[in-house]
């Protein structure tokens, strides 16, 4: 299952790296190393292990047969950097309203890239709104996400690699469900897999 | 078409949204599936100079036939886009709100979403902010960050390099590169001749480099000593471009490099492309040239400085040289004329001898014969070769203690003292006190035995008229810092012939721990502007024409203790005594 739904996510990101090289120039490779399932219950102590300090975080909410949260979270430093390999522009005021701009849509690409990758696998149009960026902790930002909605129970945290140039910078797409839409999203997987991968 | 205005007049929601719409300080569009305009707020109308009317139910892909098409069809699948105006500049090609530069469009911010109803999407909205203010600011900021970054990095490399004329090239790179230049030109001129020249050049071909070492319009910059700017090159003129021209330059600055008044060269940079060179990258250029003009004046400086030094060492072993030459003529001369000295003793032994044996012999078979007068006359003869014999006698010492190799070993000063003291009279036995123990030094035995015995016959031969003499003889050790006194050079020899050889020494044995033997007498004492000279050749005190004497005894200590490596010198006052000192390593 863990096979499969890495090979999905892959196919998404393989369009959203071709979408950022075609944007900025310069090749760019996304890879995902890493995938698990967790219970929203786990998150907040999951979170607090592999990110510390200050997150950028880009948030977009889905919805149709399948709805829930996504959100990319980059920590600040790999966010600052992330900005500096794709505009050469130097983060002398941190995050300003450009920089902000630019973490926005590649967030936006990113999460849109992995959306619609779930949608095409189930047949279904899976709309979202327009993507939001906070910097703040890990924790605040998965409290405004869980506050708003408190049908969503499960997360796939998925650790994600940006090549650029020479250097990389990782961070995690993670894509908050509910119970229903995971079941749904599990059940086209194995089919998927069985018709895709053997 | 059944306008905006008329499909949402119906409910209070939409009236809001509608004035929400109209009024917002963004660019609103709506589209249909097909991308026809639906809607176009008022914003929209201001800044695209199109008329609501013109473009409701307009493709917008004919308005603006240049448009990406993604975003929108990406809108129809479903998902909203954000287009940053880093990564974009624009979403519609709308002119921007500032006045220069003309034609320049708008920076802008842009979402594109999707408009959805029951889950599917019936039209797409655009939002459109303008951001180009921001990012004019934000392009202000970058470019004084990396101005200053260049100036650190400039500042840095040359504070730092060991050799910042080599590192110059490298910054003049980094700085064409930062600033869009594309040609660097610096001439230096010679401090000492004052004549200007090429120093390095960049980005020019090898067949155009040496039309720069001469040339005019740069050349007159640098005697004018004042800034230039030259706009637009290739449309001059003036002969005096032709250098310039032929290169392709379109514009160049040239900044004379100034440090208190001196020209010190002529920094030039210059492009192929652009044919005006703005106020601010003047300004930075004068500010970098100065750096440049000071660590080249510190270097030039340093230069001169190390040459001097140079030319001052040269000279100092020129000079050591000399002195090292005239000190082996000296040398050779001295050690000739100690051995014509000794010669000329020796050989008057044999014949002063003989003349006052003849005196005694005269005296003794013809003494009764001769008038008492001139027996009289003889008998004072017959002391002058008695004198004369004493005087080769210490001047045949003198040579000895000059000419001997002396090889330091331990010595116990008691023992030298009673074997010198069993020679004396009577009378020179009884006068002598020893203060015991005398400390053991470091010393050659017969020179110091030679030494201690010319002191003390001294101390015993100056005495006060009808007064026995009286003199004591004692050690003290003294610290290193109270040794440094030697007695005044010899007039005679100022060279070491031999210098002193040290044995092999006691491992436990303080280095600078020094025996100080001081020979006191209570006797005619010597004035104080004598002590200086007392230990000259033939040197004798004042009051002591009365006294038999040579002038040779002091000197002969005088040597000994030079060839010893120590130290000598005296405490005395007339009537009071004397108390003559040596100095030795104590052992």
């Amino acid at each position: 299952m863990s096979a499969a739904l890495t090979e999905l996510i892959n196919i998404g990101y393989a369009r959203a790296a071709l979408a950022l090289s075609d944007l900025t120039g310069h090749r760019i490779a996304l890879e995902v190393p890493e995938v698990g399932i967790h219970h929203i219950q786990e998150i907040a102590s999951k979170l607090q292990e592999i990110i510390k300090g200050e997150v950028a975080g880009v948030n977009q909410v889905f919805s149709g047969p399948i709805k829930g949260n996504a959100i990319l979270l980059l920590d600040r430093e790999a966010a600052l950097h992330l900005n500096r390999l794709l505009t050469d522009r130097p983060d002398m005021a941190g995050f300003d309203g450009a920089a902000r701009e630019v973490i926005t849509e590649v967030g936006n690409i990113v999460l849109n890239a992995c959306l619609g990758a779930f949608g095409n696998l189930l047949k279904v149009q899976v709309a979202f709104t327009v993507p939001s960026l906070q910097i703040e902790s890990a924790q605040k930002v998965l409290k405004t996400i869980t506050i708003h909605d408190k049908g969503l129970e499960y997360a796939l945290i998925i650790r994600t690699h940006f090549r650029i140039r020479v250097s990389e910078v990782s961070g995690y797409l993670m894509i908050i469900l509910g119970v229903t839409s995971l079941e749904t999203l599990i059940g086209e997987l194995k089919k998927w897999e069985g018709r895709e991968l053997g | 078409m059944q306008s905006p205005k008329d499909s949402l007049k119906a409910s209070p929601e939409a009236s809001l949204l509608s004035w929400i719409q109209q009024n917002a300080p963004y660019g609103v569009v709506t589209l249909d599936p097909s991308f026809h305009v639906r809607s176009w707020n008022h914003w929209m109308e201001t800044h695209s100079a199109l008329k609501t009317e013109n473009v409701l139910g307009q493709s917008l892909f004919t308005l603006f036939q240049e448009l990406d098409k993604r975003s929108f069809e990406r809108a129809l699948g479903g998902e909203s886009c954000v287009l940053s105006t880093t990564l974009h500049h624009h979403l519609l090609p709308l002119p921007s709100p500032m006045r220069e530069p003309v034609g320049a469009l708008m920076r802008q911010t842009a979402r594109v979403a999707p408009l959805l109803s029951e889950g599917q999407v019936t039209g797409i909205v655009l939002v459109i902010e303008d951001v180009t203010q921001r990012e004019i600011q934000s392009e202000a900021l970058i470019t004084e960050h990396r101005r200053q970054e260049m100036l650190s990095w400039t500042l840095g490399h040359l504070l730092r390099s060991g050799d910042p004329r080599k590192m110059m090239r490298q910054i003049f790179f980094k700085i064409a590169e930062n600033l869009d230049f594309d040609t660097f030109i610096m001439y230096l001129r010679d401090m000492d001749t004052g004549v200007l020249s090429l120093y390095t050049a960049g980005g020019l071909s090898p067949e155009a480099e040496p039309d720069f070492a001469d040339c005019p319009v740069l050349v007159n910059v640098a005697q004018a000593r004042e800034l230039v700017v030259f706009d637009s090159v290739q449309d001059r003129m003036e002969p005096e471009f032709a250098v310039l021209k032929r290169t392709r330059i379109s514009a160049a600055i040239a900044i004379p490099l100034l440090v208190n008044d001196r020209a010190l060269g002529l920094l030039c940079f210059g492009t192929w492309n652009r044919n005006h060179i703005g106020q601010e990258e003047s300004e930075l250029l004068i500010i970098l040239s100065q750096y440049l003009a000071i660590t080249v004046d510190r270097e030039a400086t340093k230069q001169q400085l190390q040459k001097a030094q140079s030319q001052l060492a040269q000279h100092a072993q020129l000079l050591e040289q000399k002195v090292d030459e005239r000190t082996s003529r000296l040398q050779e001369t001295i050690s000739e004329l100690e051995m014509l000295s000794y010669t000329l003793a020796h050989d008057l032994k044999a014949p002063v001898r003989n003349m006052l044996s003849y005196c005694q012999i005269l005296l003794n078979d013809f003494g009764d014969a001769l008038p008492p007068s001139a027996a009289l006359i003889l008998q004072r003869l017959a002391r002058t070769p008695k004198r004369l014999e004493i005087l080769i006698q210490r001047l045949l010492e003198f040579s000895k203690v000059s000419r001997q190799q002396v090889v330091l070993d331990r010595v116990e000063i008691e023992p030298v003292v009673d074997e010198l003291l069993a020679l004396r009279a009577p009378e020179v036995l009884q006068a002598v006190t020893m203060v015991k123990p005398l400390a053991v030094v470091r010393a050659h035995r017969d020179l110091l035995q030679q030494v201690l015995s010319n002191l003390v016959d001294n101390a015993a031969k100056f005495t006060k008229p009808q007064t026995a003499p009286k003199i004591t003889i004692s050690s003290e050790l003294v610290t290193s810092a109270s040794t440094s006194i030697r007695g005044d050079l010899l007039l005679f020899s100022a060279i070491e012939p031999h210098p002193p050889t040290p044995s092999a020494s006691p491992a436990d044995e303080s280095p600078n721990a020094r025996v100080r033997i001081w020979v006191s007498d209570e006797g005619i004492g010597i004035s104080q502007e004598l002590h200086h000279k007392i230990f000259g050749i033939f040197e004798r005190g004042v009051n002591a024409e009365a006294y038999e004497g040579t002038g040779m005894g002091l000197a002969v200590v005088a040597r000994a203790m030079q060839r010893m490596g120590g130290g000598y010198g005296l405490e005395s006052q007339p009537e009071k005594g004397s108390r003559f000192w040596i100095e030795l390593p104590a052992a």
